[in-house]
């Protein structure tokens, strides 16, 4: 059971399908594993429904009811049958449709010895999307955020000076943060990062790395 | 039952009880038997609802709204045997296909090259508990209930956010108040119509 979740303000914008496609399909990858966040995202649902049902309807004429009547024997397009025939297990479907295959066979790029990353394309262009899988035991480098990032656990865990995180905890944070994530010793840890600007390392050893740490959205 | 009674008179125009179970009907006879007739009914309650939607914040044009319009109402028809009337009320179900077409379509017109359809973020398992769906149905003609009761300037942002489609950045920055505002107004609305959840 997730202990961590995103605030209300980021579940009412993803009810209200206006958060950015990235976020959004991090948020979406949290409900996976959280029941209360279904339960409060459902009833924000309600909330848009009793709203629109509020509307003052614009009327539609008769022709284009005609249109869509003689569309209706049309056959659906394809992505409207959801293909679930890969055995990912417990992972997400919004992380399946980006993955086809399972997390070793993404392609990983080394960043330190304890470090590598895989970047997702969702198309979002203002957002990189990447899972980083940090060995058991092993740390990120202490870093700050440019910008925002939201990161989700999807295996294992990892901790830092405000907490422990497990499999389905939601992490909200913003450029002011700077922390230094070590996974948990007894199992390797993959997390979902949604970042909208690079991370910045702020420890000697690692500073270098900056210029080259470029934002891989889209 | 009283609930409604109460609701008639707060100025909010949702259908009565039995006017809901109409349009699970419908939807249930589209499933079933591919009814036109019930789709026609279904049509013309809420095509007018969905054109409104798309207007609203005059985000879409008149010709990609008719074509939203189209749209949402095919796949309503496509997709009637995935509705559960025991999960959902007709009217959550059509404004959530009308909701997931408008952000693919806002997607579209920005040119997104993605993998990704507003469908794929439905969560995989559903709440199924027969106790949440109790919840659920009251919460829906609780808020139904309180929606009336809001300040205008909760319930204004409120139609922002969910009916135009803006985020609170693009709310506040309409509405020439400080973000925080815009979050702390959405934050005391959710609070009054008593859809928090305790965690």
């Amino acid at each position: 059971m997730a202990k961590f979740h995103p605030s209300v303000d980021l579940l009412t914008e993803y009810t209200a399908g206006i958060l950015p496609l990235a976020q959004s399909a991090c948020i979406s990858a949290h409900l996976n594993y959280c029941q209360q966040c279904q339960q409060q995202t459902a009833r924000l649902q309600d909330l848009g429904a009793v709203l629109f049902d509020g509307l003052t309807p614009v009327p539609v004429g008769d022709a284009m009811l005609d249109r869509v009547l003689a569309r209706l024997d049309e056959e659906p397009p394809l992505s409207y049958r959801r293909a679930d025939d890969l055995s990912l297990g417990r992972l997400p479907a919004v992380l399946q449709r980006l993955m086809r295959g399972d997390f070793s066979e993404l392609s990983w790029k080394k960043l330190t010895s304890s470090l590598a990353i895989s970047h997702l394309k969702t198309g979002d262009p203002g957002y990189e999307f990447a899972l980083y899988h940090i060995k058991a035991g092993g740390r990120i480098p202490e870093h700050t955020h440019r910008g925002s990032e939201m990161t989700l656990v999807l295996q294992g865990g990892f901790s830092d000076a405000e907490g422990s995180y497990h499999e389905g905890d939601f992490i909200y944070r913003d450029a002011s943060d700077t922390h230094a994530p070590t996974a948990l010793q007894s199992e390797d840890c993959i997390c979902l990062a949604v970042l909208d600007a690079p991370l910045r390392f702020t420890g000697w050893k690692y500073r270098w790395m900056n210029p080259f740490l470029q934002l891989k959205a889209g | 039952m009283e609930e409604q009674d109460k609701s008639a008179n707060s100025g909010w125009q949702a259908p009565s009880g039995r006017r809901t179970d109409e349009w699970s009907e419908c939807l249930t006879l589209i499933a079933a038997s591919e009814d036109r007739a019930a789709f026609t009914r279904l049509f013309r309650h809420f095509a007018p609802l969905v054109k409104a939607f798309a207007l609203s914040g005059s985000s879409l044009s008149a010709t990609h709204a008719d074509e939203l319009v189209q749209e949402v109402m095919l796949k309503v028809w496509q997709k009637a045997r995935a509705f559960d009337p025991e999960k959902a009320a007709a009217s959550t179900w059509v404004y959530t296909i009308a909701r997931n077409c408008r952000t693919d379509m806002f997607r579209r017109l920005q040119k997104f090259d993605t993998p990704l359809a507003a469908d794929d973020f439905t969560p995989d398992q559903e709440p199924s508990e027969p106790f949440a769906m109790l919840q659920s149905r009251r919460s829906r003609d609780k808020i139904h209930e309180l929606m009336g009761t809001l300040p205008p300037d909760q319930a204004q942002i409120l139609a922002k956010v969910y009916m135009e489609g803006k985020s609170h950045a693009e709310a506040a920055a309409e509405l020439d108040l400080p973000l925080g505002t815009v979050k702390s107004r959405v934050r005391l609305a959710i609070q009054k119509l008593q859809i928090q959840i305790d965690r």
